[in-house]
């Protein structure tokens, strides 16, 4: 197990690196520049051309490249153009919001989510199964939009349970820890409610669809046949063989974790990655949007490692050595 | 069959719930309930005995702050308006547009090339260290610093010994000199006397013992922790979250502090900027000028709007070194053949914009009188005309050709805001009949500055682009659209159009200084560029803002932001 780890991990390196000329070569090749959008109308065109050079953009493309691989191995990213920063600090500020959210929505997806699959599967073609299927439908069609102005509609406007914006309330100002938590907390209902309700329609659907090809095989007849009770059928032997392909989804959602929903953080203004790099997209931040995106080919590398070692838990068949 | 009842009534239920949604947004709603008030208010304020002043907090809400708090590097406009709040200007301007003292008064010497400042008595920081002219040589020194590396140089780039103290090769910069702690003078060189130089003083003076540096990084990481004389202290800011202002209670001219407790910002989307504003989590917010908006809000009855003309235009830039639109009939054919009416009433809503005219802002006092100038009302016959005239000739498949071109136009339209778009599609239409072969690329803003004003020469690779501008008070279009010698990669002239007798104009109008005599000047000009129309003025558009009935005495208008408002503004 641990010569597979490590093995994976080497060859992780030239993947990763190779993303990282694909990415530098593509932001490359975009049109406009750092500086093109710096639109004071009161700059002169050799101001403009001063700012270039100090950003360092009259380099060659494969000289920054070696340079920036360079440092970001000594941990330093950058400076992010717009925000005057280390590219670092910059990921850390919004990181957390981001984080924050995406747990709780995935914690949502998982605990709602796979139960309500194993159930519509175990009772297919009933009421209940039908009722779940709809639901996950919508939850899978409607857009994230939407639904969150709708929710901010009703619950915010309408009955003002709920507040429209923002992850907390700056001018709460009590020292107790718990209402801070819990002013946070309140604060988030709205947006992992959206940002949950697709994930866990998509979880309901793919155990359910999991589930009913194990259900059909032999060895659950054979569970039957032992006289164990459906409980244990369904829980111990069906569902442990069904939850592998799931393993291969919650590997990908590791990225996911940081990627930030650009939608729903904009909808409820949340302070998150997502908005920060579609916005570093725009201007042209290029050590930002390398930073950000450096981060996410990592974490995906290591989601899809992870995922595979939770195969070697989850089916004893499968082995490392 | 009984599942298949329940889900189509599952289905029934989901409908109406997003019919109702969509139809009631924003518009006549009623009150809420008072139960719910009440639950609300305990949400927000937890315990109301450690809050006593949560009440007299200004609420603004708005987006796109960045974290720039600091007045030589702000580069957008809600950074300069917390910069505004905190630090304090040696110039500050009036409703009228008209230059006033703010920290110090000044005499322009004879030949108009030496500003001297005398600072008022008794200024000091928020941190009670007196403010004296070796800050404010410090601030102008730091734009001018070898490392600075952010969009404000043009403020000392004109002033005398610049390039050499800029280069690095002394230390000493010539044309700023201290004469005594209070009194500090500006020498601009010889031939560079302009009324609009005035324009240099309005900009945050930074305390000198808090920012001095001797790494510029030192320098940038006091971007989120400012420290200025004005009557707000910073206090707290959450990245995309919030920005928390307090009163300065040490403000060194009591009689003009702040009349209430402080200044929250918040991230609102524009989404929610009218719910916000209607269950009043926000007190002060621009509202985004659609007729839509402003029929909302104008049925709110907790708030008031103040609606105004903003300083800035939207144009159309034509690269009138195509053979297309080299010839100054066809330029005039297409803007007559475009319906900028509609399109108005489409994008903003009638009286939300005006048809644009002239390169200078109608609030101005060189505005021109609107009679003298031609509107280019929309008019096919006249355009189909001018088309003929120029020698461009319908041809039998419907498009105009000469010496064998067909009369095609590649307009570049960004996606970033959704007026280009409009009035493309508009156009597209339009000029079909006209006979011209349209052919519109979407792209981002980024794309557009690369292909046109940033493109070298030669390569500017378009024929129409659209783009908004804002303009300065002082209406010197020196270095803008209209100037010949922007024409350069990095310039923002990307007209290719050159005129030496406008030039003249430009060059007399800039160096005038009776206000009067300026003013024939530029409206000669005006007419000059509203008849051979290089770059069009599509549109002059109003700006909204939407401020709770709680707050009293604000002032919003062209020349005066809700900052510049501030000290004259209570909270009951």
């Amino acid at each position: 197990m641990k010569n597979y780890i490590i093995r994976r991990i080497i060859q992780m390196i030239p993947v990763f690196l190779g993303i990282l000329f694909i990415l530098f070569f593509i932001l490359e090749q975009a049109p406009g520049t750092p500086v093109s959008n710096m639109m004071d109308p009161k700059m002169t065109p050799a101001q403009k051309a001063e700012l270039a050079q100090k950003l360092g953009l009259d380099i060659p493309w494969y000289k920054r490249f070696i340079n920036w691989i360079g440092e970001a191995l000594k941990g330093n990213l950058g400076y992010s153009i717009k925000h005057k920063k280390p590219v670092t600090q910059v990921i850390g500020d919004y990181a957390g919001a981001t984080l924050l959210l995406a747990l709780i929505s995935l914690v949502i997806s998982i605990l709602i989510g796979i139960p309500a699959g194993v159930i519509s599967a175990t009772k297919q073609y009933t009421v209940a199964d039908n009722m779940l299927t709809v639901i996950s439908f919508i939850g899978i069609s409607i857009p994230s939009f939407f639904f969150g102005l709708l929710l901010l509609k009703f619950f915010a406007v309408d009955i003002q349970i709920f507040p429209l914006f923002g992850l907390r309330d700056p001018l709460l100002m009590s020292t107790n820890q718990f209402d801070k938590i819990k002013d946070m907390a309140w604060h988030l209902v709205l947006p992992s409610i959206v940002l949950g309700l697709n994930s866990t329609a998509s979880f309901m659907r793919y155990t359910r669809s999991s589930m009913l090809e194990v259900i059909k095989q032999d060895y659950i007849r054979t569970a039957r046949a032992k006289g164990l009770k459906e409980k244990t059928v369904i829980y111990r032997h069906a569902f442990r063989n069904a939850v592998i392909p799931i393993i291969t989804l919650l590997g990908f959602w590791i990225p996911g974790l940081l990627s930030g929903a650009v939608v729903t953080e904009t909808i409820f203004a949340l302070p998150g990655l997502g908005k920060i790099s579609v916005e570093a997209t725009l201007t042209r931040n290029y050590p930002l949007i390398l930073g950000i995106n450096a981060m996410l080919a990592v974490l995906t590398l290591i989601g899809a490692l992870v995922a595979d070692l939770l195969y070697a838990i989850a089916d004893p068949r499968i082995r490392y050595d | 069959m009984k599942t298949r009842r329940i889900l189509s009534l599952l289905l029934a239920v989901m409908m109406v719930v997003t019919l109702f949604a969509g139809c009631t947004s924003q518009t006549n709603q009623p009150a809420p309930p008072a139960p719910e008030d009440g639950e609300e208010s305990e949400q927000e304020e937890q315990p109301p005995a450690e809050q006593p002043k949560g009440d007299k907090i200004l609420k603004f809400g708005g987006s796109g702050w960045g974290g720039l708090f600091n007045p030589v590097m702000t580069d957008n406009v809600y950074d300069s308006y917390v910069c505004d709040l905190i630090f304090e200007h040696l110039v500050n301007n009036d409703i009228e547009g008209e230059f006033i003292p703010e920290l110090a008064e000044w005499i322009v010497s004879e030949d108009h090339l030496t500003y001297t400042f005398t600072l008022k008595d008794g200024i000091k920081f928020a941190d009670g260290t007196p403010l004296t002219t070796a800050d404010v040589e410090f601030t102008y020194k730091t734009i001018a610093h070898p490392k600075y590396d952010g969009p404000r140089a043009y403020a000392v780039s004109d002033l005398v010994g610049y390039e050499e103290y800029h280069g690095g090769a002394t230390d000493v910069f010539e044309g700023i000199k201290v004469i005594d702690e209070k009194t500090i003078s500006f020498i601009f060189p010889e031939g560079s006397a302009a009324p609009a130089n005035i324009q240099c003083f309005v900009y945050g003076i930074m305390p000198k013992h808090y920012y001095e540096f001797e790494n510029w990084e030192d320098f940038l990481a006091l971007n989120e922790d400012p420290l200025g004389s004005g009557v707000l202290v910073f206090d707290s800011w959450a990245p995309k979250e919030f920005i928390k202002l307090m009163k300065n209670e040490n403000y060194w001219d009591p009689a003009n502090a702040l009349k209430f407790d402080g200044i929250l910002m918040s991230e609102v989307p524009d989404e929610s900027i009218l719910s916000a504003l209607q269950t009043n989590q926000i007190d002060l917010a621009q509202i985004s000028s659609s007729a839509d908006n402003l029929e909302a809000a104008e049925a709110m009855d907790n708030i008031h709007l103040f609606n105004y003309l903003g300083n800035g235009y939207t144009f159309m830039c034509f690269n009138c070194i195509r053979p297309q639109l080299e010839d100054v009939r066809v330029r005039q054919a297409l803007i007559y053949a475009l319906d900028r009416e509609s399109f108005i009433e489409a994008q903003y809503g009638a009286g939300l914009a005006e048809v644009g005219m002239a390169p200078i802002s109608p609030s101005s006092w060189a505005f021109p009188d609107a009679s003298e100038l031609n509107p280019y009302s929309f008019d096919m016959e006249k355009a189909a005309k001018l088309m003929d005239e120029a020698g461009w000739k319908m041809e039998s498949d419907k498009f105009r050709y000469k010496d064998g071109q067909k009369m095609h136009i590649k307009w570049l339209v960004y996606t970033d805001a959704s007026w280009p778009a409009t009035l493309a599609g508009m156009a597209a239409d339009t000029w079909k009949q006209l006979g011209v072969d349209l052919e519109i690329e979407l792209m981002d803003f980024e794309t557009v500055a690369d292909r046109t004003m940033d493109a070298e020469v030669g390569e500017k690779d378009f024929d129409i682009y659209t783009m908004g501008f804002s303009l300065d008070i002082d209406p010197d279009p020196t270095g803008a659209l209209f100037d010949d010698n922007a024409y350069v990669k990095g310039g923002f002239n990307a007209s290719g159009y050159k005129n030496a007798e406008a030039m003249e104009l430009v060059a007399r109008g800039k160096a005038e200084f009776d206000q009067e005599k300026r003013a024939v000047i530029y409206k000669e000009w005006a007419k000059i560029m509203n008849q051979e129309i290089p770059h069009t003025i599509v549109a002059y558009r109003k700006e909204i803002f939407g401020c709770s009935n709680r707050v009293k005495g604000m002032e919003i208008d062209t020349n005066k932001t809700f900052v510049q408002s501030i000290r004259e503004v209570s909270i009951e």
